[in-house]
């Protein structure tokens, strides 16, 4: 029984269960739904306009840097096209909901009122305002279980923004609410307050989205690795509003503009992309960053402005 | 007739209100202590109506709670199988009970029902386990079953189910 579902045989018997617990989430839903529709009915006027006003500002901020951001991406294309490298199109959003949390004390999943019938698949990345949440862990008929990002059977490929340090953060296996960065070298740039954003390795996680924030950095030489902790940007614990990210689709650039960088670039990316993955030899990784060519810096540097615009209007 | 379908519909309502109960969410700190509400609704059942209640349908309910909870499918169902069968080689024993007793009971029945989830996530990898906190639970499951059993004795006999 184990067994089969270690190999995903009863899959399908469990999506055909989903059918009969849907009614169980929704009633347990209820409480929270009555809440928030009293709160809706019993709204003052002036509070609406003072919101109506505040969101109006807001919408004019996102604006602005929406359009110095078109000018960015449209800059950062002309770069990558010189570099020979691929291009990420901005994807579809399916906005969800919260609905409830795992009942199992030592995983940190939570259930979304979103599921197979609205297209959601396994992999699926969860955002909400601030920053990455998890994964799409499992698709109900109605909902599906998210896995969080600091589930400690989780690890997501980061970079730092700052200086493109890669590595990777797992859910931290002693504090509730935390990442810490595995397999960190003494030698690796990191400092506190660092912000690390998904660097797109594993295939799973878009790029260049928000997810924690370095609160400390530990390195004793005696030991192999630096002990570095982080903060998610998401609220993990009080958020209901998420969304979901449809497949944001790689399109390689014309493969023959500089014909020289072809084998260079191809040769580079791959064995990174693999060895974030495996997640096994950071310490590899991370001296491929060290030879990454030259050409590759320049747009890194506007990569990471596009990503800190990029976190400003999804916020809104 | 009619009696029959009525005994059918309280038991399915009592234990969708425990699945309820199961999967509302508790904030972190009381996680631990959340009382076993379908094992518990299940002991009473067995224990009241061992010949409408028993090992299959615990695997049924076992079954559910596991999509419920996105556990891996088959983790309650073993447990609450092994809880019924004891319930059920006890239940003669179980109704004289005085309800000090009862809860002793129910307090064994459910710790076993947990140490039995917690080991067969280790087993399979699910879950890493750092204390034994996660046995409150059965000691806050012991602690309301007299309420419980009396509010659920009430049930069965207003609605005459048998």
């Amino acid at each position: 029984m184990f067994a089969d579902n270690r190999f995903g045989y009863l899959q399908q018997v469990r999506f055909v269960l989903g059918y009969a617990t849907t009614p169980v989430y929704w009633v347990a839903d209820i409480p929270t739904r009555v809440s928030f529709w009293i709160d809706d009915v019993f709204v003052s006027r002036t509070d609406l306009l003072e919101e109506n006003e505040g969101l109006r500002v807001e919408l004019l901020e996102a604006q602005r840097e929406l359009q110095l951001l078109e000018s960015l991406t449209s800059e950062n294309n002309r770069l990558r096209a010189l570099n020979e490298a691929t291009e990420f199109i901005g994807g579809e959003i399916l906005s969800a909901e919260i609905i409830n949390i795992s009942p199992d004390p030592y995983s940190k999943r939570v259930l979304i009122n979103k599921g197979a019938r609205d297209g959601v698949f396994i992999g699926q990345a969860l955002l909400d305002a601030n920053g990455l949440m998890g994964q799409v862990d499992e698709v109900l008929p109605f909902t599906s279980w998210v896995l969080l990002i600091t589930d400690s059977h989780h690890v997501i490929p980061v970079e730092v923004n700052r200086n493109g340090e890669r590595a990777l953060a797992r859910g931290s296996r002693d504090a509730a609410n935390q990442l810490e960065l595995v397999f960190v070298t003494q030698t690796q740039d990191m400092r506190a307050n660092d912000l690390l954003v998904s660097s797109g390795m594993g295939q799973v996680y878009p790029k260049n989205y928000p997810v924690a924030e370095i609160i400390s950095v530990y390195s004793d030489p005696g030991q192999d690795f630096a002990i570095v902790k982080a903060r998610p940007l998401a609220q993990l614990a009080s958020t209901r509003h998420v969304m979901l990210i449809f497949a944001e689709e790689e399109v390689a650039v014309e493969p023959n503009l500089i014909p020289d960088l072809v084998p260079d670039a191809a040769f580079e990316e791959a064995p990174v992309v693999d060895r974030g993955e495996v997640g096994g030899s950071e310490v590899a990784d991370s001296e491929v960053v060290e030879s990454d060519s030259v050409a590759e810096i320049v747009p890194q540097v506007i990569d990471d402005q596009v990503s800190q615009l990029e976190s400003e209007p999804i916020d809104q | 007739m009619p009696v029959r379908a009525h005994s059918i519909w309280v038991i399915f309502l009592s234990f969708f209100i425990a699945y309820l109960l199961a999967i509302v969410p508790f904030p972190e700190w009381a996680m631990n202590y959340r009382p076993e509400w379908v094992p518990m609704v299940l002991i009473y059942w067995v224990m009241a109506l061992p010949y409408r209640v028993g090992i299959g349908s615990a695997w049924a309910a076992g079954l559910l709670l596991d999509i419920l909870e996105g556990s891996i499918l088959g983790l309650n169902a073993t447990a609450l199988v092994i809880v019924a069968y004891v319930t059920l080689s006890l239940h003669l024993r179980l109704r004289m009970f005085s309800t000090l007793q009862q809860s002793g009971l129910v307090l064994a029945l459910i710790g076993l029902n947990l140490i039995l989830c917690n080991w067969l996530q280790i087993v399979t990898g699910q879950s890493v386990a750092s204390n034994l906190m996660f046995l409150m639970a059965a000691l806050t499951s012991a602690i309301i079953w007299p309420s419980l059993f009396q509010l659920l004795r009430q049930i069965r006999r207003g609605f005459d189910v048998h």
